[in-house]
């Protein structure tokens, strides 16, 4: 009994939680289960948590279609989509961000808070004109539509600046006494420092790119180039009523996030709270 | 002598600062090296498109042919003209975008509130609460829709089965909203819970002990201790949330088809039939459409801005 009320805050809190957990984990389980049911026990039986027969005959029907929905083909799509605009936007972002946490130039600071402020604008009115110059560079059903644009975002430089901002400016002057330049300071010594925004960067950066639904689904036009999620889009026309194809694509598309997340869940947590600037 | 002593620093200098004004120089260029990637990039997707963005507004345009000036008509049209269609679109798009911004935006404060209030407890199996909780915001919106929309089946759907119940989810109100909305809060607490939990943890333990002495109960200590607590990240949570939300597109789309009676059809789905639809482009209309969008958003993100420039 004592042990009840010494820790009756905990134990309420627990059941509360286990009663969301539930909620959150059902239609996750839910889609897994659904996927490795056959469809014609689905139509014939009826609701049923557990399938009866388990079988894996829908993931290898939904990677074998090449045609009306090829996702095989949107997955590594989306894999060389998402991996490209992750490496160019560390490169860019982290060059940009130490300019302006570490160098010196005319107009830094005017410059640099401009950019702040254009965070504000509502994207949804670059859109059309956004389609358009992508349209001119010949870029229509092409990935750089989808890799190129977004590397002109400034929120990772914003990020990457703050974290720069704590490393100790000796280091940067010892370097430069020593005679080393400013991209020989920038690779050698910043870069390797600023390892963990880094890492924060490129995560968002691929989850960001992979999750990506408005943008990819207006500049890609045809079937087989088109990234995963919007091909997803497809998927519900193409198989209609077939739920267990569905299920088992939409399974397939959560792979990669899902891997990513389970070995570097530390970094996506710690840079959400780095990024709203909340300090823990 | 004195002229030869003379004569051999100024036969030195012009070499001399010759160096010097290449190091200076190039100490001037390098740091716009760095940046004009970025600048570069910069202009031409965000500057050129958000200027461009607001000219088309005030133009008919096709997207292919070049765009003609009409002035205020476009604005006229789907603000005042009431016999038009375009008007009853934008009154409807962003009618209902509205209402799931004002239904929607509590719960994604709320409920990770209280799921932060519950995690910092640092109950049993702490840890993995907290990563399942945010595992839905990793995955894409055609993701998650394609998973609820099982969910939600009429006939063969755990929700219905197990509740006993026969609703039909995507074509009868309030069940539909009621639907997205769950959805929505399901997909995106995930990062307004982590920023809560950072926040808690940097609340000074002491301050509950001292206010247990004197005698404060949980609900005194909520109300005096962890909401001051909580005042920057949930203003900040608060702006961020309402910004994404007014973006809402795919759960419509993809859940509902806009309906029923077009009573989930949001804003951006018309901009996007209007501009990128089967028939011809009405880019124009479309910009001015996006145009009184885009100045809802920029009202609530106004706010940020100002936010993080208190923080830096």
């Amino acid at each position: 009994m004592k042990w009840i009320q010494k820790n009756i805050t905990k134990i309420i809190a627990f059941i509360f939680l286990m009663l969301i957990a539930f909620v959150w984990i059902i239609p996750l389980l839910w889609s897994i289960l659904t996927s490795l049911k056959s469809e014609v026990e689905m139509q014939t039986i009826g609701y049923k948590f557990l399938p009866i027969q388990w079988t894996l005959q829908n993931y290898i029907e939904v990677l074998a279609d090449t045609v009306s929905a090829p996702i095989a083909k949107w997955f590594l799509n989306s894999m060389v989509i998402s991996i490209s605009h992750t490496a160019l936007m560390v490169v860019v972002a982290s060059m940009a961000a130490y300019a302006y946490a570490r160098l010196e130039f005319k107009g830094k600071n005017i410059l640099f808070w401009f950019l702040m402020a254009t965070m504000m604008f509502p994207s949804i009115i670059n859109l059309i004109p956004l389609y358009k110059i992508v349209d001119i560079l010949g870029w229509v059903d092409n990935p750089l539509a989808v890799i190129v644009p977004g590397l002109g975002g400034v929120f990772n430089i914003y990020l990457i600046r703050q974290f720069l901002l704590g490393i100790p400016k000796e280091l940067d002057e010892a370097a430069r006494i020593d005679g080393a330049s400013e991209l020989q300071i920038y690779t050698r010594i910043i870069l390797p420092l600023a390892k963990p925004v880094l890492t924060v960067v490129a995560l968002f950066s691929f989850t960001g790119s992979w999750n990506d639904f408005l943008w990819p689904s207006i500049v890609f036009n045809s079937i087989d180039k088109m990234p995963l999620t919007p091909g997803l889009r497809l998927l519900q026309g193409v198989y209609d009523i077939e739920i267990a194809h569905l299920m088992a694509s939409a399974v397939i598309s959560i792979i990669p996030t899902f891997v990513l997340y389970l070995v570097a869940q530390k970094y996506f947590l710690e840079g959400l709270s780095a990024s709203s600037g909340v300090k823990g | 002598m004195s002229m030869k002593q003379q004569i051999q620093p100024t036969a030195h200098t012009p070499i001399l600062s010759k160096s010097l004004k290449g190091q200076m120089l190039k100490q001037k260029v390098v740091p716009y090296l760095f940046i004009a990637p970025h600048l570069l990039l910069f202009i031409i997707f965000f500057a050129i498109p958000a200027v461009v963005g607001i000219y088309i507004s005030f133009t008919k345009w096709n997207l292919y042919t070049p765009p003609k000036w009409v002035g205020f008509k476009n604005y006229y049209e789907i603000l005042f003209n009431h016999d038009s269609t375009y008007y009853m679109q934008l009154r409807n798009g962003l009618g209902n975008t509205l209402r799931f911004v004002l239904m929607s935006v509590p719960f994604c404060i709320i409920v990770p509130l209280f799921m932060a209030i519950a995690l910092n407890t640092k109950t049993l199996g702490n840890k993995v609460f907290q990563s399942l909780f945010y595992l839905p915001n990793l995955l894409s919106i055609s993701t998650v829709v394609l998973t609820w929309v099982f969910m939600f089946h009429r006939r063969l759907g755990p929700i219905n089965n197990v509740l006993k119940i026969d609703i039909n989810w995507f074509g009868t109100q309030p069940f539909t909203w009621t639907a997205i909305i769950i959805i929505t809060v399901w997909w995106c607490i995930g990062g307004n819970l982590v920023i809560y939990l950072a926040a808690l943890a940097g609340i000074r333990q002491d301050l509950y002990e001292s206010a247990s002495i004197d005698g404060a109960n949980a609900v005194n200590k909520f109300f005096s201790i962890t909401l001051p607590g909580l005042k920057h990240p949930l203003a900040y949570t608060l702006v961020l949330t309402t910004i994404a939300q007014f973006n809402i597109y795919g759960q419509p789309l993809m859940f509902s088809k806009g309906g029923p009676k077009a009573t989930t059809h949001v804003m951006m789905m018309y901009i996007r039939e209007l501009a990128f639809g089967s028939g011809q482009s009405i880019a124009g209309l479309a910009s001015a459409m996006s145009v009184m969008l885009g100045l809802c958003i920029l009202s609530v993100s106004t706010f940020q801005f100002i936010l993080m420039r208190n923080n830096d």
